[in-house]
């Protein structure tokens, strides 16, 4: 029956990822990207469609340029919001497995970090990418940038930590402690383009998005948590199949 | 070609690939993601069937060999 869910939340977050995906290209408006000039006489009123000029500046009339790299924010922030909020999971099982001592929270936080590690590679790539295009580079030490690669490290560093210590009960201590302290940079990393000078684009600070725009960003949100979610859920289940055919095996053995 | 059409695609143009790898890389990374999940997971189900039928006919040869004692044991007593 858990199969069932999770299916379906997989075929959700198909069906509203895919949505987003059409609705970022042929409904959601580009963002403008600078101004271009154009002799007047070159422009045939018939031929703008929708591109009207925002205003004259002697012989030239002045257009918007509209910015396609721009698609990219519709996958590339609801894929490091994901990324957040499965590690705030992560911690929080991490608090309860040392609040109860239960394995089974070590299970959990284990399988977020592993969910959360899988989101924020896709968010350093997809930033990269948009960076290049951006910006020209590939990379910058903005503070963003630098905050979300601490983030990275410190996740990847998680099951570094995990595979380093044999004592399973040492072992779950020490990643639940781990996974705590390192949650801390979660916030800095979002909140810090808010804060600081930064030249990382903060969107929702300005109130940048218009009607569409905000709804494809809303739908591939929802899509991208689900499929957290559905993710997450399957590893779950997996990994108890797994401990249950540990037990048979055993008891065979025996 | 309409010179405000073609200050559009040179701008469409040179982002395409960019936009191109970025979506194909996170739609590639998450149905790779679920496609390995669900292999283990069938696979792990599989194990687990043949060891279900394993146990269950050992249980079903440890039932018949615990009644043919128990047939044999009343035989003797009679």
């Amino acid at each position: 029956m858990r199969l069932v869910w999770i299916r379906a939340a997989i075929v959700g977050a198909v069906v509203l990822t895919t949505v987003a995906f059409l609705l970022a290209f042929f409904v959601a408006a580009p963002a403008p990207f600078g101004e271009v000039r154009i002799p007047a006489a070159q422009v045939s009123g018939a031929q703008l469609g929708p591109n009207q000029p925002v205003g004259v500046e002697g012989d030239n009339m002045v257009f918007l340029r509209w910015d396609m790299g721009q698609k990219i924010f519709y996958f590339h922030v609801p894929v490091a919001e994901a990324s957040f909020l499965v590690f705030l999971f992560a911690a929080v099982y991490g608090g309860l497995f040392l609040a109860k001592r239960d394995r089974k929270w070590d299970t959990r936080s284990r399988i977020a970090m592993e969910v959360t590690l899988f989101f924020v590679l896709l968010t350093m790539v997809t930033g990269v990418i948009w960076t290049k295009w951006a910006w020209g580079v590939w990379w910058q030490w903005e503070p963003r940038l630098t905050t979300y690669f601490i983030m990275t490290l410190l996740v990847v560093a998680y099951f570094v930590l995990r595979n380093s210590v044999e004592d399973e009960e040492r072992r779950a201590t020490y990643a639940a402690v781990f996974a705590i302290v390192a949650f801390i940079d979660a916030p800095i990393s979002f909140l810090i383009t808010r804060v600081l000078p930064s030249t990382h684009p903060v969107v929702f600070k300005s109130g940048g998005l218009d009607g569409w725009q905000l709804a494809t960003f809303i739908i591939a949100q929802l899509g991208m948590l689900l499929f957290g979610f559905a993710v997450y859920e399957l590893r779950l289940h997996e990994e108890r199949l797994g401990e249950r055919l540990e037990v048979l095996k055993n008891s065979l053995g025996g | 070609m309409n010179p405000v059409l073609e200050q559009i695609y040179s701008l469409v143009v040179p982002s395409a690939p960019y936009i191109i790898v970025a979506y194909a890389l996170i739609w590639v990374a998450l149905f790779g993601y679920v496609f390995f999940v669900s292999l283990r997971l069938g696979r792990i189900e599989t194990q687990m069937s043949v060891l279900e039928d394993t146990m269950a006919r050992r249980d079903k040869t440890a039932g018949a060999v615990k009644a043919a004692a128990e047939a044999d044991d009343a035989e003797s007593a009679s």
